[in-house]
């Protein structure tokens, strides 16, 4: 790609741009938030919803309302949003969208496969899919019995295809295969992504491999964390991790090494980035959990993104914003309906 | 005029509401439209009001009513809308509506439910019958080939090898039959293959009536499919794969007379379902024509409900928590309603305690109130598009009623086209009642809002065209031009005449293309044509430096009249709101500036159309020299207009120069002078100073009322707080931006009235070229077929002038009058920083059912 994207980049995606703006001007407000903290009850939250851009959304819905219903509602008008933007991208942003929503197919189609092992019928699973993740083939996922398997009759045609090519194995699909195959799709994914920013160049690769950066040794860390006391060999760990964050190579070797939080605290230490991050980290009671932390910091590189102009970035972090958003309002809406009341404060502030 | 002049003069008041009757009162307030609430809950948030219940409890039967209206449109009965709209519903009545609209809703949703389970299982049969007939193709073939499987297949048919194989290794063979969507099937196919690695085969046929589909309602393509395999794994494959694509399975039939049977089944099930479902639907049906009825006033009805709760959200409790405490600003005319309103309010419910009201003193800007009818509303529309004006400011559509439709008309002054659009408005304006005219769209209705603005305009057209005598670019001569042109000829002269001018014989006539009349010449021009210009100019090769001469003139003596009655109208602004000193230091040097250079300007033009005949016109002065020369004393004597024309000049000039200082310096000064001087006489002055004071700030806005109570201690207190900071730095900023503005602007602003002038010629030229190219040829085909061909010219010319010419011109003429009244005349004296009343009325709601389904 050529440099100086200012010089062509309405001509193809100002018209989505300027519309992904004016939707990041609708999140809630810091002042909103503090209006849906002091609800009483899930009408309330509904009510002061009518006032922001959210609008009547849940107008039709029958009382009783739920938090999954309002969840519902808010994903559904999302992927509005985001169907809106996708059917009227041209390349190589329709690419853009497509790879962002490869990470939403990943879960919905790892989020069949267990509870194909669990038994469960395929619709109960489907209404738990990431709307954004939905694709023909996906109910079919549980045919498959193997990786290979998987591969060959059901996801060969779609975009995920490409990112099979690690984790081709004939391997019985059990609990912890599957969170491996997961793991292995989303590093392949994470790095193509990332190698697909990368080569696009310009001012949406300065924005976007921070952010894909940060998202690969966030996971990095998370796999760490949670193969602590698992039967998840070392060597095995380290191929799980994604390649194209700050922690490439040593740190990714040092992590691979880590055998409990300290140590994975003594690698952080090492990165200026990540270093302030796990002193943010409370111990045990209280505190914010390296969880949030994580998001809080995504929350702010997501912002940042809007700085700049003429990128695909935006399109990136409006997405993140409002599931960030709508991670809120189900956390809120939780805690008023199970009142639950002091942990309510926790969200994370957009 | 009275009310249109200035916004009415309002107050606030404040409503003490019983609690128990604040619904009726306000019911009954709603239905006048009297009052603007103002919140007095603003920092609240809106789930933490006190009606919020009630307006859950509106939110909710509005739901039900959209429902309802949903269910009665789709099912195609008419909706009665009714002509008076019900006030809104007494509280004892609003359970009982409540109750009885969600019974309505429950049983409309079951037998909706029932209607559509129905529905989907007669298209599953219906589906089913088509496969069976369909999938008989296949097993015919099938069926033909079973007797030969003991036998050697024949080669060349692949898939028959397969069946009969299978078939004598003794493995189970299964069918999957069922329905596809059609935009699925190559999909649908692919997956098969590779999930079963070719171990099945699957036939289609496409089905050829389009059916609906169960889950969405939509009427698609189907396929019909027939899937054969072999053992029990892969059967579960295709099973799952077929539920992945939403096929629709059926069971298939193995032998003939299995087939027969459910057909026929089928068949009568069928039959039975279309009778149970049409009385279904009978019952459905009826129960939404008894819906319908009442939905109309039921919406309306909520709706004011809901706007009732709104507004009491607004209204604060009193400490005993027995009466709302509501402030509305209220026009000053209409207390007595208001008081009514409340009276009838209380005594609906039967309150013992009525509500009632009174006005308090307040230092806020009222909102604008300027009632409009229907004639006025158009212009007022114009200038509120401006800005609202603000409180008690001169309003400035009054004067563009005349205006504006004269300024539009001098830059379309045609009368024929201007008549046509007259025709137009006339139409509108006699059918405005029709309904089909009020609910227009877009661009329909802009002009139906507009007609009465298009119908002055088309008046002021047809005028100016007369004067400027064109009609489709053509002149008419209805009194007889005024110039002769025989006269011209030496013959009718004596010698002592064709010694002195150059006359015209047979020679010169024959040899020039172009002569001049020269009306000088006794006889030739006999006196001005009586109105307009003499259509003798219609032949004149220098017409066009003629009308430009006269046009040109014109547009500067309007547009200096325009912008001088501009600054006048600031006058009465100044008066009104008691500020005299404005008058002198700032309107007066205001008008001595734009009269001196401009006033003179018209002075000059006028004298000179006056004073200098046809005889003496060889020796007059050009006017703009003479204007130049004003600024620049040249050393070289000129011969001016009149006699001691330098001396006025110098004069005049002088004035100009002293007023501009003045415009700069002397209000900011006036006012350092007011304030220093009040400090300076100290306490014992200051009951006079402060009056002054008020004189000069905004607070006089009050009106006379609160100038009298000047005296009370507690209101002094109260206003000094609001009083600004005396800040002289700023008043002299903004009062020499303001002025340097108005300098530059006097000069360019009268430049930009040019455009009057550029609009007209450009009007005039562009309808003489659709006339020279289009008609002119059309006539000049003499013979008998050109009758023929003059009908398609003139449709031509008639399409053309009414798109080009009265559309496009129409709305350039429109836009640069607009352009001239907003920034021209407005900037003399019109702030337009006010909030318009917005009263809380039920007719502002809508009451289209449109609205709420959306």
């Amino acid at each position: 790609m050529l440099e100086g994207a200012e010089f062509y980049f309405n001509v193809d995606h100002g018209y989505l741009e300027g519309l992904v703006r004016g939707c990041k001007a609708s999140l809630l407000t810091q002042q909103d938030y503090i209006n849906l903290v002091q609800c009483e009850t899930l009408e309330d939250v509904k009510i002061h919803l009518q006032t922001t851009d959210y609008g009547n959304f849940l107008a039709n819905e029958t009382n009783p309302l739920t938090v999954s219903k309002i969840d519902m509602e808010m994903r559904k008008k999302l992927c509005r949003e985001f169907e809106y933007f996708r059917n009227h991208s041209l390349e190589p942003l329709s690419t853009f969208f497509t790879y962002m929503t490869c990470s939403y197919m990943i879960d919905n189609v790892i989020l069949l496969m267990n509870g194909a092992l669990q038994k469960k019928s395929v619709k109960e699973i489907l209404a738990k899919c990431h709307p954004l993740g939905r694709f023909t083939e996906m109910e079919a996922v549980n045919i498959a019995e193997t990786p290979s398997d998987l591969f060959n009759a059901v996801l060969v045609e779609t975009p995920l295809a490409p990112f099979f090519q690690d984790c081709m194995s004939e391997n019985t699909l059990d609990e912890l295969n599957i969170e491996l195959l997961r793991n292995k799709l989303y590093k392949s994914y994470l790095e193509a992504f990332y190698k697909f920013c990368k080569n696009h160049g310009d001012v949406t690769a300065e924005i976007m491999c921070p952010i894909l950066e940060f998202e690969a040794d966030r996971r990095a860390f998370i796999i760490t964390l949670n193969s602590f006391g698992t039967e998840l060999s070392k060597d095995d760990r380290e191929t799980l991790y994604p390649t194209c964050g700050k922690l490439y190579p040593e740190g990714l070797r040092l992590l691979a090494q880590a055998e409990d939080f300290d140590q994975m605290r003594r690698v952080a230490e090492h990165y200026g980035v990540y270093k302030p991050l796990f002193e943010a980290v409370g111990d045990g009671s209280g505190g914010k959990t390296l969880e949030d932390v994580f998001y809080e910091h995504e929350v702010q590189m997501n912002v940042l993104a809007f700085n700049r102009q003429f990128h695909y970035g935006v399109f990136y972090a409006y997405t993140k914003l409002k599931e960030q958003e709508m991670r809120n309002i189900v956390w809120i809406a939780e805690c008023i309906s199970q009142r639950h009341r002091t942990k309510i404060n926790s969200y994370i502030p957009i | 005029m009275g009310s249109l002049f200035r916004s009415e003069t309002m107050c606030l008041a404040q409503l003490f509401l019983q609690s128990g009757t604040a619904y009726e009162c306000l019911s009954a307030l709603g239905e006048k439209g009297l009052v603007q609430f103002r919140d007095l809950n603003q920092n609240v948030s809106s789930f933490q009001r006190k009606f919020v219940g009630e307006v859950k409890r509106c939110e909710e039967l509005e739901r039900i009513l959209a429902y309802l209206v949903q269910e009665i449109n789709r099912a195609d009965i008419p909706l009665p809308e009714g002509e008076t709209s019900p006030p809104a519903p007494p509280l004892k009545q609003v359970l009982e509506m409540q109750e009885q609209l969600q019974k309505l809703e429950v049983e409309l949703r079951e037998v909706t439910k029932n209607k559509e389970k129905l529905r989907k299982n007669l298209l599953e049969l219906i589906e089913y019958t088509h496969m069976l007939r369909v999938t008989k193709t296949f097993v015919k073939r099938n069926v033909e080939f079973e007797p030969t499987y003991e036998e050697f297949p024949p080669l060349e048919n692949d898939s028959l090898l397969d069946y009969s194989c299978m078939q004598r290794l003794g493995a189970k063979l299964g069918f999957v039959s069922g329905l596809i969507n059609q935009g699925k099937v190559e999909a649908f196919e692919k997956m098969l293959w590779r999930v079963c690695k070719g171990y099945t085969i699957v036939t289609y046929a496409e089905l050829d009536e389009p059916l609906e589909d169960p889950e969405t309602g939509e009427v698609i393509k189907w396929y019909v499919f027939l899937i054969s395999f072999w053992g029990e794994q892969i059967g579960h494959k295709v099973k799952k794969i077929c539920d992945c694509y939403h096929c629709h399975v059926y069971p298939y039939p193995n032998t003939a007379e299995e087939r027969k049977e459910i057909q026929e089944g089928l068949n009568t099930r069928i039959q039975d379902l279309y009778t149970v479902l049409h009385k279904t639907e009978d019952y459905l049906r009826q129960v939404l024509c008894k819906a319908a009825e009442s939905v109309y006033s039921h919406v309306i009805q909520v709706k004011k409900m809901k706007a009732i709760y709104h507004m009491l959200n607004m209204c604060s409790f009193d400490v005993t928590n027995k009466c709302l405490i509501a402030e509305v600003w209220c026009p000053e005319a209409n207390l007595h309603d208001l008081r009514r309103a409340l009276e009838d309010g209380s005594r609906e419910s039967g309150a013992t305690i009525p509500s009632f009201m009174n006005t308090i003193p307040t230092k806020e800007t009222p909102p604008t109130l300027i009632r409009t009818n229907k004639f006025t509303e158009g212009f007022q529309n114009i200038v509120d598009a401006y800005g609202v004006g603000s409180y008690r400011e001169v309003n400035p559509a009054v004067f563009t009623i005349v205006t504006f439709p004269f300024l539009f008309a001098v830059m379309f002054g045609d009368f024929g086209h201007g008549f046509v659009m007259f025709l137009f408005a006339l139409l509108l304006v006699l059918n405005e009642n029709h309904p089909r005219l009020k609910q227009s769209q877009e661009i329909m209705r802009m002009f139906f809002n507009g007609r009465y603005i298009l119908l002055l305009m088309g008046l002021f057209s047809v005028y100016t065209g007369l004067i400027y005598n064109d009609c489709f670019s053509k002149s008419v001569n209805l009194f007889g031009s005024g110039w002769n042109v025989s006269a011209m000829y030496s013959s009718s002269h004596g010698p002592a005449e064709r010694r002195r001018t150059v006359l015209w014989n047979d020679s010169v006539v024959r040899r020039s293309r172009v002569l001049q009349l020269d009306p000088s010449v006794p006889g030739v021009f006999q006196g001005p044509y009586p109105l307009g210009i003499d259509p003798i100019w219609n032949l004149a090769t220098n017409r066009l430096t003629f009308l430009n001469s006269f046009k040109m003139k014109m547009s500067v003596i309007l547009g200096i009249i325009h912008m001088t009655f501009g600054v006048i109208l600031g006058i009465f602004n100044h008066l009104h709101f008691r500020k005299k000193f404005n008058i002198y230091l700032v309107s007066v040097p205001e008008l001595l500036f734009m009269l001196c250079i401009f006033g003179y300007l018209i002075f000059m033009i006028v004298y000179k159309w006056l004073v200098y005949s046809a005889e003496t016109s060889r020796v007059a002065p050009s006017i703009l020299i003479e204007f130049i020369n004003m600024f620049l004393f040249p050393a070289s004597e000129t011969n001016g207009l009149y006699a001691g024309q330098e001396h006025v000049q110098r004069l005049l000039l002088a004035v100009t120069a002293l007023s501009v200082p003045v415009l700069f310096l002397g209000k900011p000064l006036f006012l350092l002078w007011l304030h220093n001087g009040r400090s300076c006489f100290g306490v014992s002055r200051s009951g006079y100073t402060l009056i002054r004071k008020d004189s000069e700030e905004e607070v006089s806005l009050l009106g006379s009322q609160d100038i009298e109570e000047g005296n009370n201690q507690m209101e002094d207190g109260c206003r000094e707080m609001t009083c600004e900071e005396f800040n002289f730095g700023e008043i002299l900023m903004t009062q020499v931006i303001h002025s340097i503005e108005y300098c530059l602007g006097c000069i360019s602003n009268t430049a930009s009235y040019l455009r009057l002038w550029a609009l007209s010629l450009a009007h005039a030229q562009l309808s003489d070229v659709l006339w020279t190219m289009l008609v002119r040829v059309g006539l000049r085909v003499d013979t008998t077929y050109g009758v023929l061909l003059l009908l398609p010219v003139i449709a031509l010319f008639a399409v053309l002038t009414i798109f080009i010419l009265l559309i496009m011109e129409g709305l350039s003429a429109f836009l640069h009058a607009i352009r001239l009244h907003w920034v021209e005349f407005q900037n003399k004296f019109y702030v337009g920083a006010g909030t318009k009343f917005v009263p809380f009325s039920f007719r502002l709601l809508s009451s289209k059912f449109s609205d709420d389904v959306a």
